[in-house]
């Protein structure tokens, strides 16, 4: 069986057929090969690293008698490079299984390999690219098949063979690195077509082949690498670096120096090192032209150049040079793609060029990329502390490696002139050079990389004021904390017309007095307050200079102050940057100025409704324009509220009706809001049975029932800090707007939407749920349920519970003097009816709507909006 | 037909070319393969369908028991007989010439043989050659971009006929197929420069200037076409061919 299918690979890859065959067989053996462990991978990658390095000197010798092409010594080098800091760079290097792990967050990330990778590997540095693809390859437990260029695929071949017997005898599976013995574009392009990923060096045309074969490709292209020599280089390190690096191999690495620019006023000290140094300046005129003509052919690179010493190519130009000459040097001005010597010449051939200044050179510098280097390598020589010059030049240049006093050959491939550039033979050019990655290929390349995400829940939280002080003549007792305790000097009280004429203040003020706190009294805010007026009351504040701002009153004079508060500390905040909606709090674009570095703030109700003493809400209209700000944000919560229900006790009949349903409504509304926590059901349900227990009384006996008032006052404040983090929902949506469009008043609004908003959101198979981490299923029915038991409605079922639950908040409705419609509130039909649809997408955009528990659409909202005008 | 009486006006190793009342007579030796006879009538025709004004096909039948093709005769000189005559509008005479191919590149024929296919038969065929410039010139040639315009495949001052109202006509339509105008532009530039590089030098400065075309790009197909021209095994011309095709693509 075994040796059956031996049969079936071929010796030989010299036709479609044969490679067909040997690709299926490699792509068996990569299947065993992706079930080894990081251990047996890490064995074979260090045994074949191992071999090719021994063989490093055999093998360049061996590319340059076949290629005829660039100097042993130095391939010598590569071949070592190729194997030594290939293993050094990857050794440690997790690629297999599972590389990554947060147990708290959920979240694996898992390495697979990519299957059958197709290397086409150039004549420039065959052997070196082969070790290096190939060895890549092992560590990532691919396949690997070379298609050789057909003048280096003796040598090319050799160094797949040495890594693929190592790789073997350490465990590896049969036949995992193949090539194609007899190479032809036919087989080139199938390699390309039918492999996973293309690995692909070479010039434009076949970097172009490999794009366009349909398979992903990390397709590096041609350079062009220009060298700047700054009037602050070390001039002697900047001509020896680059002599080293252009005479390296003969020039054949494809970051290597192509032209230099030297600035002016070193241009003789530079020209005379580089003759000092035994490199040959072309004289003017003949001898120019003569290699001008001899290294680019109609604007290609004549094959007889490349890896070429200078003298073999001075000869074949017809030009006398001693024979040991380094490199030849073209003095030349053009920069333009028709100069011949302003191409890649990918042998010891260099252009120089001479710039009066820094960005001429750079000009000139810019050109010489856009020439046939797009995204390759741009260097630079120049004192390293000329920061603004490296960061000028860096910005200058398209190219994906900029090297700062770095000869570019040894420069470019990384780990040797700098140990943080990855060491690579086949360097990304960006979208620059066409191509998918922009810096070194290495290993993460070669690996599909699985993200497994578990599913957690957001981290919640429960925000309050620092201090919430509560009972009946608390008041003065709170205060005294400001004086004795905070040291404050000056106090700003903000509240309306109506409490400050009949004297609420006055406590204040009295014991500010004794205190010795300076004070002074914005009282002007009306209903619905306006950036108009909260503009005034910063204007007082800003000539007094409060350390202390004191908000009394109900919703209105809360929210007002809030606003003072925020232009006091900011006086150039945005309102429509502040007012941005969010999906979450903590993921808004806008972040919101951290406040109380001026002014602590004091907030203290006299209306038991809003609960705005303890939430970080606060809403403002622009009378100009009629638009309404809804600000949320933490850092609107005060400091301190003092729920002191002396200062409620004269609520009027009206008010107490209307702000005692909205308390009930925050409280059922955050109750089963998908942000619902442990945290803030427990205020939610206390705050509900209050409301049920008391309202009435609150309503019919007023100031003569004490107690009632005051367990209003802390269902409205408990209801308040369960809403500020649990949030509401629709029910509000859909208020906010009617309160707008129609003139309800809020408590009104919500209160004739209430029962009907609850049945929509009760059902079991709503049109859509919340997004929301921990909503995991539609249970908004059970919730109310729990929520009506415990505020003592009974029943079998919950549907019983709920039904029960509903019939209790339509009597205490009643009771309190709420109509059945909208429409009984004397809104007129046919104006209900034209702006209905402005209104629900309003209504569908309002903040409230996102912690909804279910996700509404705006046709049942019209819907619910239709029910509730005409009382069903 | 009686070709004794005719005016032989062309002679070629494989061909004869004659004028005669119905037009011009092309009669081909018997080693030029039948097929070639009727693509040329086939590529003439499809040409004629472009609406583009030149001389129609007539008849494809033997003469002698030799192959011939009659296509309609077109009255006047040669743009190439126009330009030797009158050097100092040379640069004239060339604009026209840049316009009337960019003319012919402005036409689609679906039907015709697609130039690449023939580029890389051609070079494929090459034996002066080795297998790696071979595949140099071929990895080249799937590079470049693939197109479909109209191309003469031998545009060149000798196929052109100026009429007495110097309304010129592009004739011997033997070569026609569709693809990459910049590898038509390249062969013309080619022709010229195997005989004189200053005319092909303007000739490139007018081609790219007219089509908006960057030199680089009609220089990447030179390697190319002189393979291509390389297949009509001129000795003369193979040393300056060789030299162009020995490039190497950057890297």
């Amino acid at each position: 069986m075994e040796k059956k299918e031996e049969t079936m690979i071929p010796e030989i890859v010299d036709s479609v057929e044969t490679l067909e065959a040997k690709m299926k067989a490699m792509r068996e053996a990569q299947k065993i090969f992706a079930t080894f462990t990081q251990e047996q991978v890490d064995k074979i990658f260090y045994e074949a690293a191992k071999a090719a390095n021994k063989q490093r000197i055999p093998l360049a010798k061996m590319a340059v008698e076949e290629t005829k092409r660039g100097i042993v010594e130095d391939k010598v080098i590569k071949n070592h490079y190729a194997a030594e800091y290939i293993y050094n760079a990857y050794k440690n290097t997790k690629t297999c299984g599972v590389i990554e792990e947060d147990a708290a967050y959920g979240i694996k990330k898992v390495a697979e390999p990519i299957g059958l990778v197709a290397a086409v590997i150039p004549t420039t540095n065959p052997t070196s690219t082969a070790i290096f693809k190939t060895l890549i390859c092992l560590k990532t437990r691919n396949a690997i098949i070379i298609s050789p260029h057909p003048a280096a695929k003796a040598c090319t071949i050799a160094a797949a063979k040495i890594v693929l017997d190592a790789a073997v005898a350490a465990g590896a599976p049969q036949g995992i690195i193949g090539w194609i013995d007899v190479p032809s574009l036919e087989l080139t392009n199938t390699v390309m077509k039918e492999a996973d990923i293309i690995l692909a060096t070479g010039g434009p045309g076949m970097v172009k082949a490999a794009y366009s074969s349909g398979k992903p490709a990390l397709g590096v292209g041609a350079g062009n690498t220009p060298v700047i020599i700054d009037d602050t280089a070390d001039v002697r390190m900047a001509v020896n670096s680059i002599i080293h690096s252009k005479t390296f191999d003969n020039g054949m690495i494809c970051a290597s120096e192509q032209s230099v620019t030297v600035l002016e006023s070193v241009y003789e000290e530079a020209k005379k090192e580089f003759a000092y140094r035994g490199c040959y300046f072309l004289k003017p005129g003949e001898e120019l032209d003569k290699v001008r003509k001899t290294i680019i052919i109609n604007g290609a690179l004549n094959s007889k150049i490349p890896g070429k010493s200078a003298y073999e190519i001075a000869k074949l130009a017809g030009v006398d040079v001693p024979e040991n000459t380094k490199i030849l040097i073209g003095e030349v001005e053009s920069v333009d793609i028709s100069e011949e010597f302003a191409h890649e010449k990918l042998s010891p051939v260099l252009a120089m060029y001479k710039a009066k200044t820094f960005d001429e050179a750079l000009e000139k510098a810019a050109q010489l990329v856009a020439d046939g280097g797009y995204g390759h390598t741009a260097s630079l020589y120049v004192h390293p502390a000329q920061t603004e010059k490296i960061a000028k030049h860096a910005a200058a240049m398209k190219t994906c490696r900029v090297l700062v006093n770095t000869p570019s050959s040894h420069g470019g491939i990384g780990d040797l002139y700098n140990f943080k550039l990855a060491p690579s033979l086949t360097l990304g050019c960006g979208s620059w050079g066409g191509n998918s990655v922009s810096e070194n290929v290495g290993v993460k390349h070669l690996l599909n990389i699985k993200t497994v995400a578990e599913r957690r829940e957001n981290m919640l939280w429960f925000r309050t004021p620092e201090k919430v002080y509560f009972k009946k003549g608390c008041m003065p007792v709170a205060l005294d904390e400001l004086g004795t305790i905070m040291h404050k000097k000056k106090a700003f009280i903000v509240t309306d017309t109506f409490l400050y004429k009949n004297g609420y203040v006055g406590a204040i003020e009295k014991k500010l007095d004794e205190m010795g706190i300076q004070h002074t009294c914005f009282y002007d805010v009306a209903p619905d307050p306006t950036l108009q007026c909260a503009r005034q009351g910063t204007a007082m504040m800003r000539s007094f200079e409060p350390d202390t701002i004191i908000a009394l009153g109900g919703g209105s004079a809360m929210d007002a102050a809030k606003i003072m508060w925020v232009m006091y500390e900011y006086p150039d905040v945005n309102f429509e940057d502040m007012a941005m909606d969010f999906m979450d709090i903590r993921k808004r674009v806008y972040t919101f100025p951290e406040m109380g570095k001026k002014a602590y703030f004091v907030a203290i109700p006299t209306s038991s409704g809003t609960g705005s003493e303890v939430t970080p809400f606060a809403i403002i209209t622009d009378a100009d324009t009629g638009v309404k700000w809804p600000l949320a944000d933490y850092q609107l919560l005060p400091n301190m509220a003092i729920v002191d229900v002396d200062n409620m006790m004269t609520q009027p009949k009206g008010l107490t009706s209307a702000s005692g349903i909205d308390v009930m409504t925050h409280a059922i509304e955050s109750y089963v809001s998908i942000m619902a926590s442990d945290y803030t059901q427990g205020l939610s349900m206390r705050a509900v049975k209050m409301v049920f227990d008391y309202l009435p009384s609150a309503y019919e006996n007023g100031a003569n029932d004490p107690v009632a008032r005051e367990r209003m006052a802390n269902a409205s404040c408990l209801a308040g800090m369960a809403f500020a983090n649990a949030f509401l929902g629709l029910n509000h949506s859909m208020a906010h707007k009617l309160g707008a469009f129609h003139h309800l008043p809020h408590g009104v609004a919500n209160a004739v939407l209430l029962t009907e908003v609850m049945r929509y959101n009760a059902a079991e198979a709503p049109t859509k749920m919340g997004t929301f981490s921990q909503y995991e299923y539609p249970h908004a029915l059970a919730r109310y349920a729990e929520l009506g038991r415990f505020a003592g409605c009974q029943g079998a079922t919950d549907e019983e519970v709920f039904e029960n639950f509903i019939a209790r908040l339509e009597e205490l409705k009643e009771k309190i003097g709420i109509k059945k419609s909208i429409k009984e509130y004397g809104i007129d039909e046919k104006y209900f009816l034209d702006t209905l649809d402005d209104m629900v997408e309003q209504a569908f955009n309002d903040q409230c709507t996102g912690a909804n528990p279910r996700y509404p659409l705006m046709k049942e909202m019209k819907e619910i909006y239709l029910k509730c005008y005409y009382g069903k | 037909m009686n070709l004794e009486q005719k005016e032989l006006i062309v002679k070629r190793s494989y061909k004869e070319v004659y004028k005669s009342e119905e037009g011009i007579v092309k009669v081909f030796e018997p080693e030029h393969p039948k097929a070639n006879v009727f693509n040329e009538a086939l590529n003439t025709a499809r040409v004629e369908a472009t609406g583009l004004d030149i001389p129609k096909v007539k008849e494809v039948g033997q003469v002698d028991g030799k192959w011939a093709l009659v296509i309609e005769y077109k009255e006047g000189k040669t743009l190439e007989e126009m330009m030797a005559a009158d050097p100092e509008h040379l640069e004239g005479y060339m604009e026209r010439f840049v316009d009337l191919q960019l003319e012919v590149h402005g036409k689609k024929s679906p039907l015709l043989n697609k130039l690449k296919d023939k580029l890389s038969r051609q070079i494929n065929s090459l034996k002066e050659i080795d297998a790696t410039t071979r595949y140099e010139l071929l990895t080249r040639l799937e590079s470049m971009p693939k197109h479909d315009k109209l191309c003469h495949g031998d545009f060149n001052p000798s196929n052109i006929i100026v009429g007495e109202d110097g309304e010129m006509t592009v004739v011997d339509w033997a070569h026609a197929t569709q693809g990459n105008a910049s590898a038509d532009a390249a062969m013309t530039y080619l022709m010229f420069a195997l005989k004189d590089q200053k005319m092909a030098d303007l000739y490139m400065r007018l081609f790219c200037k007219k089509s908006d075309t960057a030199r680089q790009y009609v220089q990447n197909w030179l390697p190319i076409v002189a393979a291509a021209q390389l297949t009509k095994n001129n000795e003369l011309e193979k040393d300056f061919l060789m030299k162009w095709i020995d490039v190497v693509d950057f890297q």
